[in-house]
């Protein structure tokens, strides 16, 4: 016997949802949250934009202190290189799934994807921090002195970047906000028809939607992946001597995959809490991802033991040095953090099926994976911004740990409390559950009676 | 659009066991000639055991020839089977059914011809025995435990373990299929291999956990078995162009896109010969054409890393070694060769969906990676090893001779030729995966249309 609706069931379980079981009552629904405006979304609005100005005001005051100083701005570099690696990385999630065609990512795609507006905030960390990098001459440069590197070509990377993550999420929401054009009122409805480009929902326009969204992200995946490369190498690797690491670029976009998805499982673990969408968020979602979780922190222990073994081993006094600037030496406690932290809390917490198949663990590795991101980045930037001789076949001497100073504590306050701003208003523009794809989602997927179980029948129409 | 069609169990046994119960004269034809290729390889190992490795066109500075590029290559087909079968496995992707066996024969055929290599490269194998028995103590002669020599066998054999072990997990319920219609020594076999399973419920969950448990116990040995092979490499300050970090990962993904295109090699062969046509469709080579290029991406980015940060250093060495690699008669043909049949050609080929789901182009595109990642094995090890250093006083080219040809062709043959006697014995496709399939497929409607769906298995 077949159902054409999912039942309704307290249980947290992969076969149940406690949202609505047809298309038009959960568009209804997710309409009805996404209208709703509360008090505590103002409160948090004025105070997230007054740090925000102060962050702006730090980043003024470190720009008026001038750019040759370059371990000054060691700090905005890994403040830079972490937003990048989170926030920025995070539209990967939805793409990668939307790829491979899971079912599961529909709640949570917009979740991910509206993370490409924290990119413009980014930008503003960008450009002063070029401005630190020290000529090319008698230094290894991945540009070879090319005219205009790399200013030009890394400026155009990080554009085209954030772009591209705006014109996915553009995209992606003209369904949703041809829905909204017709239903909301006041400003945002001036804004639902600006940005649903004229959508009417015709054959044509949905094969160009999904054709469009399908190159688009293989396109972001391409210029992130990309632009990870050209960081690592720019802003880390070819600051130091003697620091020549050809998984280090791979070893940073990995770890930008490995953030992505934890990104998405704190996000989705806050909208559970606070954002009003519990419902959205279920077991399914934790449970697929936490796996992808697990397989990201073996890769990141992997990537950086080839690095660590073949130095290691090696014993070239040039890659010993090396070592000693960024894993044992001034950077020794971050680094510490970063690895029990990015591999060794992730890595124990979710080897087991039944913590990965939870809320709270994920939550928990998600949590400790960010907060060793963070890490991961000083130890890095921080100490590469250090380096003050940038030319020679060796670091001669290692550089003393460099602290933060006040401009870098506002700095990261600002910056941290304007990325959640910018988040949380363009999920009051753009509805953060896609509605359109969870309706499709309950089109595609009904529940059978099997043998004497019940399972869920997925359609594949591709 | 998945194209199966309704098979029933009687039919789906009487065609996956078509191959134990009947012998058709291409079987005995392709048994022989190969078997001729492999006596022609035992005799060159033969003669090279008598006469030492001076027949063999290996010399200073190149002591690794073509036997380690070969070796290094069995290597990576052997990644086949996890990729395809573990990781498949573990995300229930439905297309997985057909592949799986014979990814994972080929896996441990592959391991046990990799493994034959270095022993006959160092000429003197029954010395091996001296690892077991270290005889002079007073002097200290013990094996060193840090040495490749003991890390390489432990982790293939590991791996080789492991693989059986998975290949005979996944056998126990297609042998009770076939001790059940068989008699003699057969009978006798399958009652042995398939210990006692009767297919209750129990029995099923236990085979089904030790295969998950198995898949996923064996991805890390399968990523560990590469990489050590290819740290034998890059702990090596002194040879140029070897010491980089990214050896270890861009070893394991270029074995997995040769493992990868074998299983197409290998599943075209398997439609074709055995007339599988309703088994291995062309929407499974559409599913492994994009699984191809995904991987094929991801190598190129470790490629381009590698080679880019050798010259990023600027150290004379590297660039001389890259010069070599490049514009030197004969690597730069060998280069090109490897480039345009590892990436340009097939590449581009599997992004058309039409091209992916044509098997005759599936297959030769596939033959083609496997062509350019063997070449791709020979530009990292021949090249660095003729500049090893400074102070080599001798500098030329290699060309193996016909002794070592012949050892590298018998490998290819031998593998054909295990495939084709595990082909007579046990099913080269499993029998409960396609029955499972098709309990598990279901028609959705959606309007006024009906959607092909599968039951999700987790």
């Amino acid at each position: 016997m077949q159902r054409p609706h999912l039942r309704r069931t307290s249980r947290e379980h992969e076969l149940s949802f406690a949202f609505p079981d047809t298309p038009a009552e959960a568009g209804k629904d997710i309409l009805s949250r996404h209208l709703r405006l509360t008090s505590r979304f103002w409160k948090a609005f004025w105070v997230l934009l007054l740090l925000f100005g102060v962050g702006l005001l730090g980043l003024a005051l470190r720009i008026l202190g001038g750019f040759d100083d370059r371990a000054a701005w060691g700090y905005e570099a890994a403040l830079f290189a972490y937003l990048l690696t989170t926030a920025q990385s995070a539209p990967l999630v939805s793409i990668a799934m939307r790829i491979v065609r899971n079912h599961w990512r529909r709640p949570l795609a917009r979740l991910s994807e509206v993370f490409a507006v924290v990119g413009i905030l980014n930008l503003l960390l960008f450009f002063p921090l070029l401005m630190t990098l020290p000529p090319q001459e008698g230094r290894k440069s991945m540009w070879f002195g090319w005219p205009g590197s790399p200013h030009i070509y890394d400026s155009l990377a990080i554009i085209f970047l954030v772009l591209c993550g705006l014109a996915i999420l553009l995209f992606t929401s003209m369904p949703d906000m041809a829905v909204l054009r017709e239903q909301a009122s006041g400003r945002l409805k001036g804004i639902a028809r600006r940005l649903s480009l004229g959508w009417v929902g015709s054959g044509r326009e949905w094969k160009k939607l999904n054709l469009g969204l399908g190159y688009l992200g293989a396109l972001y995946f391409i210029l992130l992946i990309g632009v990870h490369a050209l960081v690592s190498m720019d802003f880390a690797m070819s600051l130091v001597p003697g620091w020549i690491d050809s998984i280090f670029p791979a070893f940073h976009a990995l770890s930008g995959l490995q953030s992505a998805v934890a990104t998405i499982i704190f996000s989705m673990f806050l909208m559970r809490a606070i954002g009003g969408y519990r419902e959205y968020f279920g077991l399914d979602q934790f449970w697929a991802l936490s796996k992808l979780l697990l397989a990201f922190s073996l890769l990141w222990f992997y990537f950086w033991w080839s690095t660590f073994w073949v130095y290691w081993y090696g014993r070239a006094p040039s890659e010993v040095s090396v070592l000693k600037l960024i894993m044992f030496g001034p950077y020794a406690v971050p680094f510490f953090l970063s690895f029990g932290l990015n591999f060794v809390v992730p890595f124990g917490l979710m080897l087991w099926n039944v913590a990965r198949r939870s809320i709270k663990w994920p939550t928990i590795a998600a949590a400790s994976i960010l907060v060793g991101t963070f890490f991961d980045r000083i130890r890095l930037y921080v100490s590469a911004f250090s380096v003050e001789d940038v030319t020679g076949h060796a670091l001669e001497s290692i550089p003393a740990t460099h602290f933060p100073d006040l401009i870098d504590v506002l700095i990261y306050v600002g910056f941290f409390s304007g990325s959640i701003l910018m988040y949380m208003v363009a999920s009051k523009v753009v509805p953060i559950i896609s509605m359109w794809e969870v309706k499709e989602w309950l089109r595609l997927r009904v529940v059978r009676t099997f043998l004497r179980t019940e399972v869920a029948v997925v359609a594949k129409p591709e | 659009m998945q194209e199966r069609t309704a098979i029933p169990d009687s039919k789906i046994n009487s065609d996956l066991l078509r191959g134990l119960l009947g012998t058709p004269m291409w079987w005995w034809v392709a048994v022989i000639v190969l078997a001729l290729i492999v006596g022609a390889g035992v005799a060159s190992v033969a003669i090279t055991f008598n006469m030492g490795l001076g027949l063999w066109e290996i010399h200073r500075p190149i002591m690794w020839g073509i036997m380690i590029v070969n070796f290094v290559f069995w290597i990576g087909i052997s990644h086949a089977g996890v990729m395809i079968s573990a990781i498949l496995r573990l995300s229930y992707a439905e297309w997985r059914r057909p592949v799986t066996r014979a990814a994972e024969i080929l896996t441990v055929f592959s391991l046990m011809i990799a493994m034959v290599h270095p022993l006959i490269h160092a000429g003197r194998p029954w010395r091996l025995a001296y690892w077991f028995l270290p005889y002079d103590f007073p002097r200290g002669i013990w094996p060193s435990i840090r040495s490749p020599a003991v890390w390489d066998p432990s982790a293939i054999f590991t791996y080789l373990t492991g693989s059986s072990l998975f290949v005979l997990i996944a056998l126990i319920p297609d042998m009770a299929v076939a001790r059940d219609r068989t008699t003699g020594w057969r009978h006798y076999l399958y009652s042995v291999a398939s210990l006692g399973f009767r297919g209750t419920p129990r029995q099923w969950k236990l085979q089904t956990i030790a295969g998950i448990l198995l898949s996923g116990l064996l991805l890390p040995v399968f990523v560990s078995v590469h990489s050590i092979v290819s740290w034998d490499f890059a702990t090596m300050v002194s040879v140029g162009g070897w010491h980089a970090t990214i050896f270890a990962p861009y070893f394991v993904i270029g074995a997995v896109l040769s493992g990868v295109s074998a299983v197409v090699t290998v599943m075209a062969l398997m439609r074709w010969l055995f007339h599988w046509e309703d088994y291995i469709r062309p929407e499974h080579f559409d599913a492994l054409g994009r699984l191809l290029i995904a991987i094929a991406m991801g190598w190129l980015f470790f490629f381009v890393l590698e080679f880019f940060v050798a010259i990023y250093t600027k150290e004379p060495a590297e660039l001389a070694l890259r010069e070599m690699q490049l514009f030197q008669w004969p690597y730069n043909v060998l280069f090109t060769i490897f480039i345009f049949a590892a990436l340009i050609i097939p590449v581009p080929i599997w992004v058309s969906r039409k091209m992916r789901r044509n098997i005759t182009v599936m297959f030769i595109t596939s033959i083609l990676v496997n062509v350019g990642m063997w070449l791709e094995r020979f530009i990292i090890i021949i090249p660095s090893l003729a500049r090893k250093q400074d102070l080599t006083f001798v500098w030329s080219t290699y060309h193996p001779s016909i002794f070592e040809i012949s050892i590298v062709a018998a490998s290819f043959a031998l593998v054909g030729l295990l495939l084709l006697l595990f082909s007579k014995v046990f099913p080269l496709m499993p029998l409960f995966e396609q029955k499972e399939g098709q309990r598990f497929a279901a028609q959705i409607r959606v309007g006024r249309r009906s959607i092909p769906g599968v039951v999700r298995e987790e």
